[in-house]
């Protein structure tokens, strides 16, 4: 006897995201999903992104590694809220570790929400958080090749920084190369190109952040 | 590599459904996988195997229908299966096209022995 099921394999994950979207939805918070490999420049970027918001804005991070607390003592530093998640050998966040991580937080404190994934370029794109937006990034000391060889992360990401452009002349990256495969991946994405070391690019990335943000709350209003 | 905690999931809703009807033991399971979504489907059947030996669901079958890419072109509206680094239109070459499939990873049916289900 055959059974009809259609449904997905990660039920139980899609049913928690969107409980969080629900949630997000109802104290305004703006969530965003940071992906990358290992050593792209995640908490880096996150560092200069706290480090320019002003006292008063209402931001908070969760981050997400295999083991350790560094990168948590790393991004408290700028004086917001940051929470460490150790998934203990999981190679992915999912929507159950972001409900448990924001139990004991109030919501109504908290206008961005930035989740920082664990160092991956497979895993994570499989797991819906209730994030408004997947940002991808890649750095100028990987391969420019990245995004043909991980189109699934690449097609499900809005926006794809590249990081570390301060090194463009020590490396034989060839940024045009990679723009051109991002887009043949992905199309309709957006990119942006910054360096965490020198600064150069991180107001386009602030404002993309803020711009993104509107359009979220727009959207909301609008409904 | 999250292909062992995707043939879990896979795995307990077979109990579950076997359950359902009465432990009858399952036969077979179909999903469908996207080449986007992120799971290898010699991975899945290695830890599918690996995950189900001794217990009431080894010798289950594991069928996976593994789905390419789709686009659909902004432009004329052609849809059309590609490899996934070529997503300009194959009919008017514009590169304003959408992914509008590929991503799948669900549990389509599950078979189950007749006997126990009079």
């Amino acid at each position: 006897m055959r059974v009809a099921v259609e449904e997905k394999v990660l039920n139980e994950n899609q049913r928690l995201a969107e409980e969080l979207r629900q949630c997000f939805r109802d104290h305004n918070v703006f969530c965003l999903n940071l992906i990358s490999s290992p050593g792209s420049g995640k908490t880096a970027l996150l560092e200069r992104t706290l480090g320019a918001m002003p006292k008063d804005a209402k931001v908070a991070v969760l981050t997400g590694d295999i083991q350790t607390e560094n990168d948590a003592r790393r991004l408290a530093v700028a004086g917001f809220p940051v929470k460490q998640i150790t998934t203990g050998g999981t190679c992915h966040l999912d929507a159950k570790m972001i409900t448990r991580a924001l139990a004991d937080w109030d919501l109504g404190h908290i206008d961005i929400l930035f989740i920082e994934n664990v160092g991956n370029l497979v895993c994570p794109s499989s797991y819906d958080l209730g994030e408004h937006a997947k940002i991808v990034l890649l750095s100028v000391t990987e391969g420019e090749d990245k995004p043909l060889k991980y189109p699934g992360i690449f097609t499900k990401s809005e926006l794809c920084v590249i990081n570390k452009i301060d090194l463009l002349p020590y490396v034989p990256f060839d940024i045009a190369a990679a723009r051109d495969n991002a887009r043949k991946v992905h199309p309709g994405m957006e990119l942006l190109e910054l360096s965490c070391t020198t600064r150069q690019g991180l107001d386009g990335w602030l404002a993309w952040i803020y711009r993104r943000q509107q359009k979220t709350a727009g959207a909301l209003a609008g409904t | 590599m999250h292909e062992l905690g995707i043939a879990e999931s896979i795995l307990g809703r077979m109990k579950e459904e076997s359950m359902r009807h009465r432990g009858a033991r399952v036969t077979k399971v179909g999903v469908r996988i996207g080449e986007l979504s992120g799971v290898d489907p010699d991975a899945l059947s290695f830890g599918f195997d690996a995950l189900s030996k001794d217990t009431s669901l080894e010798g289950a079958a594991l069928e996976i229908d593994f789905r390419r890419r789709v686009q659909r072109c902004g432009a004329c509206g052609r849809e059309f299966e590609t490899d996934a680094m070529l997503t300009a239109c194959p009919d008017c070459s514009s590169q304003r096209t959408i992914c509008i499939a590929g991503d799948e990873l669900d549990i389509v049916f599950i078979e189950l022995e007749d006997a126990a289900c009079a």
